[in-house]
Order: structure tokens, then C-alpha cells, then sequence
């Protein structure tokens, strides 16, 4: 018997008769841990969020919280009775009350449990709801409503809580600053959280581990840097959308060989056999740009991302490479020109498909 | 299918509801009296004929206010134009029987017309100047001008919600403003037309007291008569089934509109307060005449001669017990109004709880009351409780069970349940729409029970919702004739059916008292739910 404080087994989630995400598992392991769910819209995230919760059954496999099954094809204990909070998406807020009275029912439940209370100013401060206490949920902004609604997920201190994108009506400016509140806060009073989001950023910021859904499956779960570095198939590295898989053959255990842009060097994550014909993933990161290299490959677009630029190359074979330059570097390429890369090339990972 | 107390009450409240359309279809196949093999020779084809031709000229005339009116007050602004926004939505405070007496009382030999004449100009032969509207005119003329008022509401409120820019582009093809009523605004509002029309069209094909007042013979008298002077209730049954046939092809087309006319409605964003036209000088002047007019003749008309009436002949108000008859038409308004919103509300939790198709197919069908006529209702009604007491005699060998239903309190309120069982269960299920299922779902992860939920999340959010089903409830059993007519226990009048009575024994000036009262108390309580009639934007 394991020891995971949370854990789904080998369910299908499952809406309105049509199943979304097909025999998932995955786990918390200790309490306080906050995981992320990644994917893209509709492929089932919320529904996996309100199963857990409770408002959707399941038929097959098994959901485990604190070492007892809340949910099994024989069983469904009511979302009234398993101390799990969800914040929805959308606005949730009960019309008829003030956004204090909506955060104080939050607080009640709490109290009913006597459990090490979270301080209620700060849960305020936190998610900067001063000024609104007092209006009514058509009163305020979605990014408001948003806040309010985590705020009183956030003070019933459940034993297990859900965020559905919390922050995507927050605005930009303000996103990250929450980000480091919550991940505080989280961490404090020892929440464990499930946060689904499509944001990655905020899903490799918050979450301990992450997992990516895809085309009705779990593809992915483990801890963010090796789901960026390591994605374990081509469609993690499509969904990421951060590099581009170029043709290669292994020449040795630890290089290849592709047409345009010669030996490269690295460690592989995965061995092949020498000889294989592989996708070989490139990602800005990989390649350096050097004005004296004699590789030199088009500019076909350039992107400005503040502290960087992302350049996309072309090559003789017409694949499309993505390189990352910081963007106070001193040349700065226009589209149409050529652009070096430094040899002999070298990636640490090596991950190939 | 799991069997709970959702699905038991649905069910029952459905089959309540459908147990008048069965016994009217079982009853078409049985024997009757010789009297309708003389009928169908006879009279059958003036009750068809004269339905028709009453159903077409109310569209017309109702068509031609409710849109006209609904154009002023919406684009133009002119004096007490938004006095005449909520004022014009009196005149359903009138119903049409009411109408009809005053029509006639005005304009009778020797009328208040004449009596006006005589007192401004002298004593001479004014009567044969003075022209009648009686029959089949008054009859069109009484429906017309009390039931304008569903077209215009759902005119008026997709006028609103028609946006700048298609009002705009009518100007920039360098329309005319009456070009741009015709080819834009009006084809733009043609779904809340027909769905106004063809509530007017199922009021019409139901209406029982203003043609009865005229001796019109149509299909919903004829039911009428058969039952109550020829005790034929097998033909009455008959009658009801070529009604129904016609309010079934009514009720189609009134859905399909509906459909498309909530659509227009809901499209978000597409409200912003238009920019009126002012209009000056002759045209403000006609618009405000216009609209003066049909305020004037839909309700300061009637109420006006009713309350001259009462002032001239006193003697008829301290006659009648007014305090015992507001008594007992409160006393149905209140209990009818708690049944109805305590089973919608039941009914409509079920389904939001739930989600199940089968209970959306009983709910739907359980609505279709409201497009059945008082008349076939009640006299449904009787013939199944004559059905049931007959069957539980003879099988079981029970007492008669006949006077707990007919002609009790029990019964007429289980028939205004049917009837306007649809009109509750709308009203609450529009309200239950606004509410947020996440907002529930957030009860329950609060640690909500579903009955802490309902009574502390539901019933607060949708508190005006249910006062005004229980406005518009009043309103109907206030005007409702035919049901309580057929009902009613003895002795047990209300301001309807005193009225009736008063005026079919020729007692006009009688009828004059309960009359007024009708129109104060109905106006009352148009006036308390005007805010949600007239609803200007989406909140």
C-alpha cells in the first residue's frame, strides 16, 4: 500500500457519457506539495478538477485522498463531505452576497474545523481584495471575481484545494506578483493543491510536479524541469511549442549527424543504435549564435521578447530552427540576413524521437 | 432510471397536466346525443367560421397597436412618451368582458354617449346617430384592445434590443424613418411579433365572456353551452377537440418563434440605450395624440365608465359585499399563487439538479397547459373526475368522491394549477437561468447539503423572480372567467364572476361595481411588476 497523501489510479474522466482523459494516474505524495495540470482547452482538465471534487462520478479506477478512496465506481462521496475546495474558472460567487460575506462563508467552513486558521487580512492583502469587500459579484471586474473566489477557496483551508486557471483574468502587471503571494501561502499553511492552468510558466512556477494532457491521455507527469528538457514524446515537445524536431542519424553514443548543421555532440537522454535515422529536438536554448562561425543560416523572423530575441532560421533543407540570443546582444540581425552558429555544436540533452 | 422524489413529483405534476388533453382525445371517440348530429349540420360551421374570422381581425388590429405603439415610445421621444412606456401596459388590466361592458354602456341607446350629448347639447334624437359596436365588432374591438398588450411588451422589447448600428444603417441608405420602420426595425422584430401574435391568438381562440356578452357563437361558447344548457358533456368534449386542434398549430408556431425570438433577445452586448428622437411641433403632437388615444380607449375608457357608473347608481356598491368578494378573490390568488410557485419551484430544482432528458421531455409537456382554453380545462376537468368517480364506485365500491372535486376550492385551484402552471414554471425557470451552476457547485464545496443550497442560495437569488410569478398569477386569476364560472363552489363569487353574472342578466350598471374593483386590483398589481414587464437591460 503506498503513502501518497493524494492519488488517482487508472480512472477515466468522464462528462456527460463521453470520456475526456482516458485511465490517468498520478499522485501527491506529501501533503502541502502543489501539482500542475497542463493542456490545451477542452481536452478535459476541469473535468479532471470537479471529479476530484466530487460533482462528477467516475466508473472505473480509483481516487484516494488521505489514505481513503472518495471516489471508485461503487462509490462517490458527496463534495459536501470531502473537505475539497475548488476555484472555478468562472465566476462562482453567490450574487445576493458582498464579496466580504462570499470570503467570510470560506472562512466559516474553516472555523467549523478548528484547524490553525490563515489570517483573513492577509488573504485580503494577499489578493489586493481591499477595496471591493463591500460590492456585489455584478459589481466587479472577472479578474476581481476571480480573486475573490480563490480567496474563499483559499480560507476553508481544505485538505485538498483546486484551482481551475486562477489567474487568467488577473492582469498581466499583477499575475506574477500573485504567483509568488500564492505559492507563499501555499506553502505556509501547507495546502495541497492541484492548479490546472495552460499556462506553463505559471504551471513550472507553482507546481512541484506537472502534468501535460494530451489527446485523452496523461503524457507527462514529472517535475518541471525534466517535463521542459526531457518530454518524453513528440507531442509534449508540439504542445510546449519551444523547439523544433530537425532529422539527424546517430553516428556515435554520443553524437549525430544532420545535414545542414553538421556534428553535434551531447549526452543522450534516450540511446539509439548507432546508425538510426531519429528526430533530433533543437530548442533556442541549444544552438549560440557566433558572427565568425562559416554555419551561417536565413533570418526568416525575429521575435522581441524583452530580455531576449528569438530568431528563426532557416536551413539549406528548409527546416525552421529557433535560437535564443539575449537582447542586449551587441548585433542585432535584420530578416533576410545571415546569421552564424557556433561550432562545434553541443547540447547537454540530447532528446530524440 | 433512478426513482426519487424529483422524478415522483414531476411526474405527477405532468400527468395533472396532461390528463385534460387525454380525456378530451378519449372523449372525441364516444357516444353523444342526438344534439350533434344536428350541430354538425349547423352550428359547427358558424362556431368554426365565427372563431376564424374573430382570430384574424384581433391579429390584425392587434398587429397594427402593439406595433405602432411599441415604435413610438421606443425610437421617438414626444411628451409623456415615458409615461406611455408603462402606462399603455394597463390596458391588461381590462379584460376583455369588461371591455365589452363598457363598449356597450357607452354607446347603447339612451348610453352614456347619448346621456353626454343630451347634457352638452340638449335634449334630442342622438341614438340614431350614435354608433353601435355590438356583435361581432364589439367583439373584435373588446379582444383587440385588451390583448394589444402582448404584442406591444415583446415588440417594445426587441425593438430595444435591436443595436445602434442596424438603426444606423438604415439612415446611411438614406432611408426615410418610415422606410427604415418597414425594411429594417420591423423584419428585425418580426420573431417577438409572431410570438405576441400568437399568444394573442391563443387569449382570442380561448376567450369566453366578451363574445358570450355579444352572442357571438364561437367554438369556446359553444363548449360553454353544451355543458351548461345542454348537459351534453360528450359534446363539449368534441367541441374541445377541434379547438385544440387549432390551438396545437398555434402552439407549434409559437414555439418555433419563441425559439428564434430568445436568441434576438439574449445576444449579449447587442443593448445600448438608443438615442431618441426628439420630436417637435406636429409630430410630437401626433405621437402623443396617437398614444393619448389608445391609453385613453384601452384603459381610462373603461375604467372611466365603470367608475361612473358605480358613482351613479351607489345603490349597486353597498349591495355588494365588497370586502366578502376581495376576500375570496385574494383567497384564490394566494392559495393558487403558493401551489403553483411551491410545485414550479420543485419542478424546476429538479431539473437543475438532475440534468435528466427525461425530465426535461415531462416538464415540457406539463407546460403545454397554458395553451388550453379555461373553457376545455374545466369542462376536461369534470369529465374526468365524472370518469374517475364512476370507476372508483363501481370497482371499489368507494363513496363519491365527485364534491371534493367539482365545485370546490380543490378543483378550481387544480385547474388554474394546469392553466397557468407554465406561466409559474417559466418565470422561475428565467430566473433559475441566471444563476450560475458553478454557484451551486460552490454551495456544495462549501460543505452545503442540496436542501441548504436551495433554501439558502436559490431562494434568496431568485426572491424577485418569484414575486413576480406570483404578480402575474394574481393577474390571471383576478381577470380568469370561465374556469372559476365552471367551478366555482356555491355561493363562492369573486369581482369575475360577479360581474359576469350581473351582465348577463342585464344588469350592466351592476356589473359596473365588481368591474371597477377588477381594474384597480389588476392595475395594482401591473403596476408592482411593471419594472420587470418593461426589463431595460440584462441585470
Amino acid at each position: 500500500m503506498s503513502n501518497n497523501f493524494f492519488e488517482v489510479n487508472n480512472v477515466d474522466f468522464v462528462v456527460g457519457g463521453k470520456t475526456k482523459v482516458r485511465n490517468v494516474s498520478f499522485s501527491i505524495e506529501n501533503e502541502g506539495d502543489v501539482i500542475c495540470l497542463l493542456g490545451p482547452s477542452g481536452i478535459g482538465k476541469t473535468t479532471i478538477l470537479r471529479t476530484i471534487a466530487g460533482l462528477q462520478k467516475i466508473k472505473n479506477g480509483s481516487i484516494k485522498l488521505n489514505g481513503k478512496t472518495i471516489s471508485s465506481e461503487n462509490l462517490n462521496v458527496e463534495p459536501e463531505h470531502r473537505n475539497i475546495s475548488l476555484a472555478f474558472q468562472e465566476n462562482s460567487l453567490f450574487p445576493h452576497y458582498t464579496v466580504k460575506k462570499n470570503i467570510l462563508l470560506g472562512f466559516e467552513k474553516n472555523k467549523l474545523k478548528k484547524k490553525k486558521e490563515i489570517n483573513l487580512q492577509e488573504i485580503i492583502d494577499l489578493l489586493d481584495l481591499s477595496k471591493i469587500l463591500n460590492q456585489y459579484p455584478h459589481q466587479i471586474s472577472a479578474g476581481e471575481a476571480q480573486r475573490a473566489s480563490l480567496a474563499r477557496a483559499l480560507l476553508t483551508q481544505p485538505n485538498l484545494l483546486l484551482l481551475d486557471e486562477p489567474l487568467s483574468n488577473v492582469d498581466q502587471s499583477f499575475k506574477e506578483e500573485i504567483q509568488i503571494r500564492l505559492k507563499r501561502i501555499l506553502k505556509t499553511f501547507k495546502i495541497s493543491t492541484i492548479i490546472v492552468t495552460h499556462d506553463s510558466y505559471e504551471a513550472f512556477y507553482l507546481g512541484s510536479k506537472c502534468g501535460i494532457i494530451l489527446d485523452q491521455e496523461l503524457r507527462q507527469f514529472d517535475d518541471p524541469y525534466k517535463v521542459y528538457h526531457f518530454p518524453n514524446s513528440v507531442e509534449v515537445v508540439n504542445f510546449l511549442n519551444r523547439g523544433v524536431l530537425i532529422p539527424a542519424e546517430v553516428t556515435s553514443p554520443k553524437s549525430l549527424e544532420n545535414k545542414d548543421l553538421g556534428t553535434i555532440t551531447g549526452t543522450f537522454v534516450k540511446s539509439f543504435p548507432i546508425g538510426s535515422n531519429v528526430q533530433l529536438l533543437i530548442q533556442p536554448e541549444d544552438l549560440h549564435h557566433d558572427d565568425q562561425s562559416n554555419l551561417k543560416l536565413e533570418i526568416v523572423d525575429r521575435k522581441f521578447r524583452g530580455t531576449s530575441f528569438i530568431y528563426t532560421l532557416r536551413t539549406a533543407s528548409n527546416s525552421f530552427i529557433p535560437v535564443f540570443v539575449h537582447s542586449h546582444h551587441i548585433h542585432q540581425h535584420e530578416i533576410s540576413e545571415k546569421f552564424g552558429i557556433k561550432r562545434p555544436i553541443h547540447i547537454d540533452h540530447i532528446v530524440c524521437f | 432510471m433512478r426513482i426519487n422524489f424529483w422524478y415522483i413529483s414531476s411526474f405527477l405534476i405532468s400527468l395533472i397536466v396532461i390528463i385534460p388533453i387525454l380525456t378530451v382525445f378519449s372523449s372525441f371517440f364516444e357516444q353523444t346525443t342526438n344534439y350533434f348530429g344536428i350541430l354538425k349540420e349547423t352550428f359547427l360551421f358558424e362556431y368554426t367560421y365565427n372563431s376564424l374570422a374573430l382570430l384574424i381581425s384581433v391579429l390584425t388590429l392587434t398587429f397594427l397597436i402593439g406595433t405602432s405603439t411599441a415604435y413610438l415610445v421606443s425610437f421617438y421621444d414626444f411628451p409623456l412618451s415615458n409615461f406611455f412606456k408603462w402606462a399603455l401596459i394597463l390596458s391588461f388590466a381590462v379584460p376583455p368582458y369588461i371591455y365589452a361592458y363598457s363598449l356597450t354602456a357607452f354607446f347603447e341607446n339612451y348610453g352614456t354617449a347619448y346621456t353626454i350629448l343630451k347634457n352638452v347639447f340638449g335634449e334630442a334624437n342622438y341614438n340614431q346617430h350614435i354608433p353601435k359596436f355590438d356583435g361581432m365588432l364589439g367583439s373584435i374591438l373588446s379582444i383587440s384592445i385588451s390583448l394589444f398588450g402582448y404584442v406591444y411588451i415583446l415588440t417594445r422589447a426587441s425593438f430595444l434590443y435591436q443595436s445602434q448600428s442596424l438603426i444606423d444603417l438604415g439612415k446611411n441608405l438614406g432611408f426615410t424613418n418610415f422606410q427604415s420602420f418597414y425594411k429594417v426595425i420591423l423584419p428585425a422584430a418580426r420573431p417577438a411579433i409572431v410570438a405576441g401574435l400568437s399568444l394573442v391568438a391563443m387569449e382570442t381562440l380561448a376567450e369566453f365572456g366578451a363574445v358570450d356578452f355579444f352572442s357571438i357563437n364561437t367554438l369556446t361558447t359553444g363548449i360553454y353551452n353544451s355543458w351548461i344548457a345542454f348537459d351534453d358533456l360528450a359534446f363539449a368534449n368534441r367541441l374541445s377537440f377541434f379547438l385544440l386542434l387549432f390551438i396545437f398549430a398555434l402552439f407549434i408556431l409559437e414555439n418555433l418563434s419563441r425559439n428564434k425570438a430568445k436568441y434576438h433577445f439574449n445576444s449579449r452586448g447587442g443593448f445600448k440605450q438608443k438615442d431618441k428622437i426628439k420630436l417637435t411641433k406636429k409630430r410630437a403632437f401626433l405621437a402623443f395624440i396617437f398614444c393619448f388615444f389608445i391609453f385613453f380607449i384601452s384603459f381610462l375608457f373603461p375604467l372611466s365608465q365603470m367608475l361612473y357608473w358605480t358613482i351613479k347608481f351607489p345603490e349597486n356598491l353597498f349591495d355588494l359585499n365588497v370586502l366578502n368578494l376581495l376576500l375570496n378573490t385574494l383567497y384564490l390568488v394566494i392559495i393558487s399563487s403558493i401551489v403553483l410557485i411551491t410545485f414550479s419551484l420543485i419542478s424546476n430544482y429538479g431539473n437543475r439538479v438532475l440534468k435528466n432528458k427525461f425530465l426535461n421531455i415531462l416538464s415540457t409537456l406539463s407546460i403545454s397547459g397554458y395553451a388550453i382554453p379555461g373553457v376545455i380545462l374545466a369542462v376536461a376537468f369534470i369529465t374526468f373526475i365524472a370518469w374517475l368517480d364512476e370507476s372508483m364506485i363501481k370497482a371499489l365500491g368507494l363513496t363519491s368522491i365527485k364534491k371534493i372535486f367539482i365545485g370546490s376550492i380543490l378543483g378550481l385551484v387544480l385547474v388554474y394549477f394546469v392553466r397557468f402552471y407554465s406561466l409559474a414554471f417559466n418565470g422561475i425557470k428565467s430566473g433559475y437561468e441566471k444563476i450560475n451552476i458553478y454557484v451551486d457547485e460552490s454551495a456544495y464545496l462549501l460543505g452545503y447539503s442540496k436542501k441548504k443550497t436551495f433554501l439558502n442560495i436559490h431562494v434568496p437569488i431568485l426572491r424577485n423572480s418569484l414575486l413576480f410569478v406570483g404578480v402575474l398569477v394574481a393577474l390571471e386569476i383576478i381577470r380568469e372567467l370561465p374556469i372559476a364560472l365552471i367551478l366555482r363552489p356555491f355561493n363562492f363569487e369573486t369581482f369575475a364572476t360577479t360581474a359576469y353574472i350581473s351582465a348577463s342578466e342585464d344588469l350592466l350598471e351592476a356589473a359596473a361595481v365588481p368591474s371597477l374593483f377588477l381594474i384597480l386590483i389588476a392595475s395594482f398589481f401591473i403596476i408592482t411588476a411593471s419594472k420587470y414587464i418593461l426589463r431595460e437591460n440584462n441585470e
